[in-house]
C-alpha cells in the first residue's frame, strides 16, 4: 500500500495522537516515577537523595494503610470472581430457554448503564444500618439477620463487593453468552447422544472451550479491581476507618487529602507494577491467538 | 445402543418435521425461568428501593420499611435535588452539575472522536511504516491507571491554563479514551477492502479527501456504537470530573458524591435517592432505547479486537 504522492498526510494526521501519547502516557508516567524517587511533599522537588532513592517505596511498604489497601484488593478480586461465575451461570441458562432472553438480558445489563457513583449511592442506603434492608428484615421477625455490613470494618469490604457483583455480573454473562453462542450446536446433541450428563458436559467440555473466554474476563475483572475507585467513595469513602482503602483510593488520598506528592507516587508506580503483572499474561494471550488465527488463514 | 438410535430418529424427526408443533413447556424451561426471574429480582431490588424512596416524605422513611410504597406520593424530594441540594458549599442542587455535564459531555465527545478516527484511519489504510509498534504502544496505554498520569495531566493542564473548568475536563476525557478509541476505528477501518482504497487513489483521493468522501459515510454503524459507549463514560464518569473539575465545572456526579458523602445535619434519603436517579436517567434512556448498540460497545471496548 505505498501511496507515494501522499505519503506525508497520514503521518502529518498522527501528528496529534503520537503527541498525546508520547506526553500524556509515556512522559507523564515518567514524570510519575521520576516524582516518587524525590522527597516531594506537597509541591514537587526534583532532586533525588541518591543515598536513600527509594524511601518512599520504604515508607509505602512500612504504611499500615498500604497494606490494608493490598489486602482488600485481594478481597475485591477473588469477591468480585463471583461475578464471572455467576455470569457464566446466568449466561448458560439464557443459552437454554429462549423465552424471555431480551427481557432478561436488558434487566441483567442495565446496572452497567449507570454511573458507579449511583451504583454505590443505591447500595449505601440498602445497607442502611437502621433504615435499610436490615431494619426490614428484623421488622418480619428475622431479628438474627445482620445486613449492616457497610457499619463495620469486618464487613465493609463484603458489602462493596456484593455492589460490584451486582454492577458487573451482566457485563459477564454477555461476554460469556456471546462465548456460548460460538461453540458448535452439534456438541449439544452429540452430547444428549452418548447420554452425557449436563453436569459433565459443562464441566468436561463446554468449559475448557471457553477457557480463551474465561482468562479474558479474569483480565478484565481484575484490571477493573484496580481501579476500584468511584464505588468506594459512594459506599464507604474509605471507612469504617481505613478499612476499605484499595490502592486506588489510597494513591488520590495521598495526593490530595495528604498532599504528599512522593509518596502517592510510588503509590501510583506499585499500582502500575500491579496492572503489568496482570497485563503481561493478557499480551502474551492475544499473541498466541493472533499466531493461532493468523496460521488457520493460511 | 438401540434406544440411542432410537433417541436419534426421535431427536431428527421432532425437530425439522414439525417446526409449528407448539411445544409444552419442560420442567427445565420452567426451573430455568424461576431461577431468572428470581436472579432478575435480584438486579431490580435496588432501582424499586431508589424509585420509591425518592417519592417518598421524610416522615415515611424514618418509620422504617423501606419497601412498602410511598403512602403519600410526593415531588418534594425531587424538587429538592435538583434546585436546592448541597454539593459542599452551593445549596444550588444538581442541576448546576447536570448542566456542567453536558457542557463538559460535547467538546469531549467530538475531542475524543476526531482524533481516534483519523488516528485509526491513517493506521488501518495507509502505509505508515512504524504502525504496528505504535499500536501496540496504544494498547499498553489503554490499560494504565489513572492514577500514575494523574499529576503530571493537573501539572499540564494547569500550564495550559485549563484546569478548573470544562475544557480541562473534556481534554483529560479525549486523551484517556484515545487509545481505545483508536484501537477500535482501526479494528473497523482494517476491514475495508483493499480494492476500494486503490480505487480511491486512482480516483486522485488525497487522504483527507477520501476520509471526508469515502471512509466517513461508511463509519455510520461503528460511530453509533462508540458515541453511545462514549456519552454513558463521560457521563457516568466521577474521578476525571472531581480532579479536573475544579470548584465551578463539576460534572453531576461529583455533585451527586458530595451530597451523599457529606451531610450537614440529618442525612435526607429521598433527597439522596432522587439526586442519584436524576443523575442515572440520561445514559438509562440511552440504555433502554438502543440497548443493543451499547452492549455492542462495551463488550467492544473491553476485548478491543
Amino acid at each position: 500500500m505505498a501511496f507515494r504522492w501522499s505519503r506525508w498526510s497520514p503521518q502529518l494526521a498522527l501528528v496529534p495522537a503520537v503527541a498525546v501519547t508520547a506526553v500524556a502516557f509515556v512522559g507523564a508516567i515518567g514524570w510519575t516515577i521520576y516524582l516518587s524517587l524525590t522527597r516531594s511533599r506537597r509541591l514537587p522537588e526534583y532532586e533525588i537523595d541518591w543515598s536513600e532513592p527509594l524511601r518512599q517505596y520504604t515508607r509505602l511498604f512500612a504504611d499500615d494503610a498500604w497494606a490494608i489497601s493490598l489486602k482488600n484488593l485481594i478481597i475485591l478480586g477473588l469477591g468480585s470472581a463471583l461475578a464471572i461465575v455467576f455470569g457464566f451461570i446466568l449466561a448458560a441458562m439464557m443459552d437454554k430457554e429462549k423465552r424471555g432472553e431480551s427481557l432478561f438480558r436488558t434487566v441483567f445489563l442495565y446496572p452497567l448503564a449507570v454511573s458507579l457513583i449511583v451504583t454505590g449511592t443505591a447500595w449505601r442506603w440498602l445497607f442502611n444500618p437502621e433504615l435499610g434492608v436490615e431494619h426490614a428484615l428484623h421488622s418480619i421477625g428475622l431479628t438474627w439477620i445482620n445486613f449492616s455490613w457497610l457499619a463495620t470494618g469486618e464487613t465493609a469490604m463484603y458489602g462493596v463487593i456484593l455492589a460490584s457483583v451486582w454492577q458487573s455480573s451482566g457485563f459477564y454473562m454477555a461476554l460469556m453468552l456471546a462465548g456460548l453462542k460460538s461453540i458448535n450446536s452439534e456438541i449439544w446433541s452429540a452430547a444428549r447422544l452418548d447420554g452425557v450428563s449436563l453436569f459433565r458436559l459443562y464441566t468436561e467440555i463446554i468449559i475448557p472451550m471457553m477457557k480463551f473466554t474465561f482468562v479474558t474476563c479474569a483480565i478484565l475483572l481484575s484490571l477493573g479491581v484496580i481501579k476500584a475507585y468511584d464505588v468506594i467513595v459512594a459506599m464507604t469513602n474509605g471507612g469504617p476507618g481505613q478499612s476499605t482503602f484499595v490502592p486506588a483510593y489510597f494513591t488520590i488520598q495521598a495526593l490530595s487529602a495528604k498532599g504528599n506528592l512522593g509518596f502517592a507516587s510510588a503509590a501510583a508506580v506499585m499500582m502500575l507494577v500491579i496492572t503489568a503483572v496482570i497485563f503481561l499474561p493478557l499480551v502474551m494471550l492475544t499473541a498466541w491467538q493472533q499466531r493461532r488465527t493468523g496460521r488457520a488463514a493460511h | 445402543m438401540a434406544q440411542k438410535a432410537l433417541g436419534a430418529e426421535v431427536a431428527v424427526r421432532s425437530a425439522p418435521y414439525f417446526p409449528r408443533q407448539k411445544k409444552r413447556i419442560s420442567s427445565r424451561s420452567i426451573g430455568i425461568i424461576v431461577f431468572l426471574s428470581i436472579c432478575a429480582l435480584f438486579f431490580c431490588i435496588p432501582l424499586y428501593v431508589v424509585v420509591i424512596t425518592s417519592f417518598k416524605t421524610m416522615e415515611q422513611i424514618r418509620q422504617g420499611a423501606m419497601f412498602s410504597l410511598p403512602s403519600v406520593w410526593t415531588l418534594e424530594a425531587w424538587d429538592h435535588a435538583w434546585n436546592s441540594a448541597c454539593s459542599g458549599i452551593n445549596c444550588n442542587g444538581l442541576k448546576v452539575g447536570f448542566w456542567n455535564s453536558v457542557q463538559i459531555l460535547f467538546p469531549s465527545l467530538i475531542l475524543s472522536i476526531a482524533i481516534s478516527m483519523i488516528t485509526g484511519y491513517a493506521l488501518a489504510l495507509w502505509n505508515v511504516r512504524w504502525a504496528g509498534g505504535f499500536l501496540f504502544l496504544l494498547f499498553i496505554c489503554a490499560f494504565v491507571p489513572f492514577q500514575i498520569i494523574m499529576f503530571p495531566l493537573i501539572s499540564m493542564t494547569a500550564a495550559i491554563k485549563v484546569y478548573g473548568n470544562i475544557w480541562g475536563v473534556a481534554i483529560v476525557h479525549a486523551v484517556l479514551a484515545m487509545p481505545v478509541l483508536t484501537l477500535i476505528f482501526r479494528n473497523y477501518y482494517k476491514d475495508i477492502p483493499q480494492e476500494i482504497m486503490n480505487a480511491a487513489v486512482m480516483d486522485s483521493g488525497s487522504f483527507w479527501k477520501i476520509f471526508t468522501e469515502i471512509i466517513l459515510p461508511m463509519s455510520g454503524n461503528i460511530l453509533i456504537v462508540v458515541l453511545i459507549m462514549q456519552i454513558t463514560s463521560i457521563w457516568n464518569d466521577y474521578l476525571i470530573g472531581v480532579t479536573f473539575g475544579g470548584m465551578g465545572s463539576q460534572p453531576m456526579t461529583v455533585n451527586l458524591a458530595n451530597l451523599i458523602t457529606i451531610s450537614t445535619g440529618t442525612t435526607r434519603y429521598n433527597d439522596n435517592m432522587a439526586a442519584a436517579l436524576q443523575t442515572a436517567i440520561p445514559p438509562l434512556v440511552i440504555y433502554f432505547f438502543v440497548g443493543k448498540l451499547f452492549v455492542q460497545g462495551i463488550t467492544a471496548g473491553a476485548i478491543k479486537g
